[in-house]
């Protein structure tokens, strides 16, 4: 008999997704609301995404999700079980890289990897644990104690930890907080192949590039609530502005002239920005601007990005998981 | 790998990889038993000065002060039995002087309990080690008198079967000391030290349950202390002549009572949230237990009060146990007090698994 539950205001067949969370709290004493009636669910194979700055409820919610931290009310299952009941029964099908994840400093990455996969009962020949290094590219840092590795070698470990047991689902708490660029794109990657292997990935950022280049799914946390939910395009589409072709210093005279030609046309600073209301327009919209004579230094196409959904819902840009505002 | 054996090796492998875990699995137990051993040595041929005032026309005042004497420890003096004794012993600013009252003799022919008094200085290191040395004396006095029941009210301990040094009687004291330290503070800081870098947390996401972690560090933590006191024990003998032995009995005690110390630091360790509040937390409860379990001296001639918290202690019943049977030979009461131990680990065993929290709150 099929179960129905409700999340994000809809009834869906339970054991249908990997993870289904319906009104989601935890409070604090005396009255903070870290996690504030959350409902999503998260289809198998995706990349799911929690975003939001510092103190929205992220990792709290990720790691009710991974059976570290007990709700206050509300309903989750994970892999089918009751996580607020049954979670031992799931652990050895799931993977976790805890935020600020650190490895056991005087182990180093061979024995780090060979000493979890007995934890999760996973038997492992020495051969296998060196072909998980060189899968996250450490195997030329097999020996190197992990308190000698640098931050984006120690996170690669802690990725390779996480997937020891080849979980169905896997949970990513910021794993580039903190990394240089290379760094970061060395993880996406690892994450990408993750995902092509069938894993389910749970990934909680503060970066609006790394969800927008990673997740198919995004949830969007601001002060314990989510405030949007759906894929990278559809919250642009939904939340962002147009997409814009810009004139840069196109003037007043710009602006004219194009309104002359029945083209609507705003001045920001003394660029002339054109918006157009679909992507599709633009081949249009460029032929008729280059038939114009308009003097302008250059001209660009502005693609609305999660960072202009971001900033229209929040009312301020963030850094570094910080709001700016 | 069985998970346990797996989670055994591995802290262990961190563990010794550690300088300071290292200094105290190996050097720290020698170098104590070295330094106390040195005291007790260096003083050959120039032993701590004993004036003795006897007042018992009796025998067994007389053999109390010959066993004194073989120990080698004190160079006894006679004191005038016309003077008043705390009177002499203010007047001559004596930091050590020993009075036998005149009805010792006869209360232990009549199955009382006799009493002697040990004038001195109780700040003085050479005093507590002098209480030690007497205590251990008035033993063999009751041993050789009535077979082995208690004969003095000053220290009053089963006697000894043989003439032991003073380091005999420090050794079993020293090794549930070792016990205690080793196991317990190093429990109680590995769970801080876990908590506040999410190795909790991060165990807490793998199949490894609370109990087969506490069972692994107990299994390391045995097995490291036996080999570190074997050693410890190998140098001591090769150096100081000692004359105590260790017995299969005493090696049950050291692996039940680090059972009990690993089990107690963990429950400590549920309290204890950063490195700071861990060594907070351990010397709270550590350090009146070092001094007042028995391991350097007999708490028989103490307050009552004091010998009433002793009993609370759990490194009491580890020290007796010990003494009891690497020293006196007497197993049944060895027995008696492992079983206490056992008890006791089992308890907080229980208690610290279930208190414990790998989870964030």
């Amino acid at each position: 008999m099929l179960k129905l539950i409700r999340v994000g205001g809809e009834e869906v067949v339970a054991g249908s997704s990997v993870v289904e969370v319906s009104e989601l709290r935890k409070e604090y004493p005396p009255d903070v609301k870290a996690v504030d009636g959350v409902s999503f669910s998260i289809p198998k194979g995706i990349v799911f995404s929690l975003l939001g700055p510092n103190g929205a409820g992220k990792t709290t919610t990720v790691e009710i999700l991974e059976g570290l931290r007990t709700p206050t009310s509300g309903q989750i299952r994970v892999l089918d079980v009751d996580a607020a009941r049954d979670y031992s029964s799931i652990r050895k099908r799931i993977g976790v890289l805890p935020q600020n994840f650190e490895p056991f400093d005087l182990l180093n990455p061979i024995e780090a990897i060979a000493y979890w996969a007995d934890l999760f009962e996973v038997s492992m020949s020495k051969k296998e644990v060196e072909s998980r290094l060189d899968q996250v590219g450490l195997l030329h840092r097999k020996s190197i104690m992990s308190k000698n590795l640098s931050g984006g070698e120690k996170r690669k470990l802690g990725i390779a930890l996480s997937l020891v047991n080849d979980p169905e689902l896997l949970f990513l708490d910021e794993p580039t907080t903190g990394l240089d660029p290379r760094a970061r794109r060395d993880l996406w990657k690892l994450i990408e192949d993750t995902k092509k292997k069938g894993t389910t990935v749970v990934l909680t950022t503060h970066y609006l590039d790394e969800a927008e280049k990673l997740a198919d799914d995004v949830a969007i946390m601001h002060k314990g609530k989510i405030i949007a939910h759906g894929s990278p395009s559809q919250l642009i589409k939904k939340y962002g502005k147009k997409t814009a072709i810009v004139l840069v210093d196109a003037g007043p005279e710009g602006l004219k002239e194009l309104s002359r030609r029945g083209i609507q046309a705003a001045k920001h600073d003394n660029d002339v920005i054109v918006e157009v209301s679909d992507p599709s327009e633009l081949r249009v919209m460029f032929a008729k601007l280059s038939s114009i004579e308009v003097k302008y230094k250059e001209m660009y196409t502005r693609r609305q990005t999660l960072e202009d959904v971001f900033l229209g819902l929040i009312g301020a840009k963030m850094e570094e998981g910080v709001l700016q505002e | 790998m069985n998970k346990i054996l797996s989670d055994t090796i591995n802290f262990g492998r961190q563990y010794l990889r550690t300088k300071v875990g290292a200094f105290f699995a190996f050097v720290f137990p020698i170098l104590l038993i070295v330094l106390f051993g040195a005291v007790f040595t260096s003083g050959e041929g120039t032993g701590v000065s004993l004036p003795v005032q006897n007042l018992d026309s009796g025998p067994y005042s007389q053999v109390l002060i010959d066993i004194l004497e073989q120990t080698g420890y004190f160079d006894i003096s006679n004191i005038s039995t016309d003077v008043v004794i705390s009177e002499y012993v203010d007047d001559k600013s004596l930091t050590l002087a020993l009075f036998i009252p005149d009805d010792f003799s006869s209360d232990i022919s009549s199955n009382q309990t006799a009493t002697v008094r040990l004038y001195g200085d109780p700040t003085k290191s050479s005093y507590m080690v002098s209480m030690v040395v007497l205590s251990a004396a008035l033993d063999q006095l009751g041993y050789s008198v009535s077979g082995g029941a208690p004969i003095a009210d000053i220290e009053q301990k089963s006697p000894g079967s043989k003439v032991l040094e003073p380091y005999d009687f420090l050794l079993p004291g020293f090794v549930g000391l070792t016990v205690m330290v080793s196991a317990m503070y190093f429990m109680t800081a590995t769970c801080a030290e876990h908590r506040s870098r999410g190795y909790f947390k991060l165990l807490a996401t793998t199949t490894l349950k609370k109990s087969e972690w506490l069972t692994s560090k107990f299994l390391f933590n045995s097995a490291m202390l036996i080999v570190s006191l074997l050693l410890t024990f190998i140098i001591a003998k090769t150096m100081f002549d000692l004359k105590a032995s260790i017995t299969p009995m005493s090696l049950v005690m050291v692996v039940v009572g680090t059972f009990m110390f690993t089990s107690l630091g963990m429950l400590f360790g549920t309290i204890a949230k950063d490195p700071e509040s861990a060594s907070a937390v351990s010397n709270i409860v550590g350090f009146p237990m070092m001094f007042l379990a028995g391991s350097f001296w007999d708490l028989s001639a103490a307050p009552f009060y004091l010998q009433a918290i002793a009993m609370a202690m759990p490194l009491t019943y580890l020290n007796n146990g010990l003494r009891d049977t690497m020293i006196y030979g007497n197993e049944a009461s060895a027995a008696v007090n492992l079983v206490i131990v056992l008890v006791l680990g089992a308890i907080f065993f229980v208690l610290a698994s279930r208190l414990m929290s790998w989870k964030e709150k």
